[in-house]
């Protein structure tokens, strides 16, 4: 499988065989190499707040379930009874003092221990040894600034490593106000009949599609009142921003105006305010380019393999594999605590409308990823490539900024990091064999002025 | 019996509305959007919250700012929503879609106000997109509808649907 795999991406040219959409066999490699091995998004801290708290999500194709721990720990594991493998939650979120199989009642508590067994002395004669049958836990769990991720993998890096530079800029989220961040609402789910690599490719990278994919959406939203926003929301700005990549497989898309991620509120008013209060705060925490330029900015940030959040357009969305051809996408609003109460409201409602189930933007994007996916699965079609060739050679280092960076979001430079990753991935037996790179590191940065 | 309507309304009232409900319906499937426009309130509200699924006993407290919505229109908003599926931009609806909207179970139950009505009913929404792919969404609605002058006019619409995950890549359809 290995030589395939080096033949199915060309991430110096830009070319990936369309086999990686469609392929079952590498899609089963996939959750091996990938999904089994990578850090992936869990919860965000304010989801499960209180001793009893849990939500159940998914880690590739694996149902887990992300308990908060009497000590306030977080523990998470795998939704399947011990014993005949049912599921042991159905319900999305709660609060729990014990999860009881339906099957035959075995009952497990939130730290995973079997707590109960239906007929253990009569049934069992007593030799049941409970302790060799808890809940299978999550081989690692971390938490980022209220980002909690899960391991299969003993071997990972830390969470810390494995996100390396990319925490430059989950930090204009997570840490620009004292407060820390939150998401909020129920999840929003969808079932999209793509390839999980799709969705991701698509906010990864491609500005490319904004004008047109969303050009229905981009002509109605100009009636919108756009007071005091001096962005335009009618077009691409190709010169004003940033794709970066070359950290770990992380990406960013990034605007350096620090107000454009508002430009499809109807009433950014609210919000500028609290931008234009609180920046001078992000500017000393984050420093000047960060707080003045990309705090409030349309950024989108990619974590490997599956997280993508962007903060100014204030969502935040993991994609779960569902057979090679098939995803759910759940989506959350994002803000910050600091927030007044009414500014998160109408991100909220905001981030429904615009990127939520019937988004006015989001509802653009699901036919084309699903059709690319159908597209590549014809006896003909399979055995051909597809491209992102655009700008190709056209990145460099930029001072005070980590990765290797392209000028603009109209480019496809983002998307040839992406597959170079998943490629260095499902070519790797093990974590000693993925290399990790933080290209123009800021670690190095600061070594070399200091 | 909590459920009785403070009057019995007249048989021509739930007739009226209820047609309503159905031209409705029709004027969608047609979409013959200035036509249904005209049929909502200057003031209408058009809603659908998210949900979960959790256990009966559950006893979490309520979300912080709420469950999020899925619709959440005003009658300028729904025109920007129109006005979008218009633009002839949306690339998702042309070729034009294949859509029913069945409507049934329509109680209409009078209110405290005159010349409102509480309307219960249930739509079937069946879409046929892209080749062979189709799907089947269906919705429980609460309403308002008032009269004003000969017609009923919506003036509100409570829409709860019944996919724990949208089976369905947009909702560029009204309910």
């Amino acid at each position: 499988m290995n030589a395939n795999i080096a033949d199915l991406v060309d991430s110096r040219t830009g070319r990936q065989s369309r086999a990686i959409y469609s392929d079952e066999a590498i899609y089963r490699q996939e959750l091996e190499r990938i999904f089994g091995r990578c850090w992936l998004f869990l919860v965000h801290t304010s989801q499960i707040p209180s001793p009893g708290d849990y939500f159940r999500t998914f880690m590739g194709e694996d149902d887990v379930i992300v308990i908060r721990q009497k000590d306030g720990s977080i523990k998470a594991f795998l939704n399947s009874c011990t014993h005949r493998g049912n599921r042991i939650c159905r319900a999305d979120r709660g609060n729990a003092r014990a999860f009881t199989c339906n099957y035959h009642g075995w009952s497990f508590a939130p730290d995973g221990a079997l707590a109960g067994v239906p007929l253990e002395n009569e049934a069992y004669f007593g030799e049941l040894d409970r302790s060799k049958f808890g809940l299978i836990p999550v081989t690692k769990v971390a938490e980022y600034k209220g980002l909690v991720f899960g391991c299969w993998d003993a071997n990972s890096p830390s969470l810390e490593d494995y996100l390396g530079d990319a925490k430059f800029f989950l930090d204009v989220w997570l840490d620009a106000m004292p407060g820390g961040s939150a998401l909020l609402g129920e999840t929003q789910k969808m079932v999209l009949g793509t390839n999980w690599k799709l969705p991701v490719e698509n906010v990864c990278g491609d500005g490319y599609h904004l004008g047109w994919a969303h050009a229905g959406a981009m002509s109605a939203v100009q009636s919108m009142d756009l007071t005091g926003l001096s962005v335009g929301n009618s077009g691409v700005d190709l010169d004003g921003g940033l794709s970066v990549a070359g950290m770990n497989g992380h990406m960013v898309l990034s605007a350096l105006d620090g107000v454009s991620g508002y430009a499809f509120y109807p009433d950014p008013k609210p919000i500028l305010e609290y931008l234009e209060v609180n920046r001078q705060t992000v500017i000393e925490r984050l420093g000047e380019v960060r707080g003045k330029q990309v705090w409030g900015a349309q950024v989108n940030i990619t974590i490997f393999p599956n997280l993508q959040l962007l903060p100014g357009l204030n969502w935040f969305r993991v994609y779960h594999p569902k057979g090679a051809g098939q995803i759910e996408q759940w989506t959350w609003a994002m803000v910050e605590n600091d927030m007044p109460e009414a500014v998160k409201a109408q991100i909220l409602e905001n981030q429904c409308l615009t990127f939520g189930l019937a988004g006015l933007f989001d509802n653009d994007d699901g036919d084309n990823l699903a059709a690319c996916t159908e597209q590549s699965r014809g006896w003909r079609t399979a055995q051909m490539d597809v491209y992102t060739n655009m700008a190709l050679g056209r990145s460099g280092k930029r001072e005070g900024f980590p990765g290797d960076i392209a000028a603009g979001l109209v480019s496809e430079h983002n998307q040839r990091y992406f597959y170079r990753r998943w490629q260095e991935h499902m070519m790797a037996q093990n974590w000693d064999e993925v290399p990790i790179y933080n290209i123009n590191s800021l670690a190095d940065q600061e070594a070399e002025h200091a | 019996m909590l459920d009785r309507p403070v009057a019995s309304l007249p048989v021509e009232v739930i007739i009226a509305v209820t047609q309503a409900l159905h031209r409705e319906a029709r004027l969608l499937d047609d979409e013959d959007f200035e036509g249904w426009i005209a049929m909502l309130c200057d003031d209408v509200s058009y809603r659908m919250e998210l949900k979960s699924r959790r256990f009966r006993a559950d006893r979490s407290p309520p979300l912080p700012v709420g469950p999020g919505v899925i619709f959440n229109e005003n009658l300028a908003r729904l025109k920007l929503r129109v006005d979008r599926l218009k633009s002839g931009f949306v690339w998702a609806e042309d070729p034009p879609n294949f859509i029913r909207r069945a409507v049934s179970n329509v109680e209409v139950l009078a209110s405290q106000a005159e010349n409102d009505v509480h309307v219960y009913s249930v739509l079937v929404m069946h879409r046929n997109r892209i080749d062979g792919t189709t799907r089947l969404l269906t919705a429980g609605r609460t309403d308002r509808w008032r009269s004003e002058g000969s017609c009923w006019l919506l003036a509100s619409r409570d829409i709860v649907l019944d996919h724990s995950v949208m089976p369905d890549s947009n909702l560029n359809a009204f309910f």
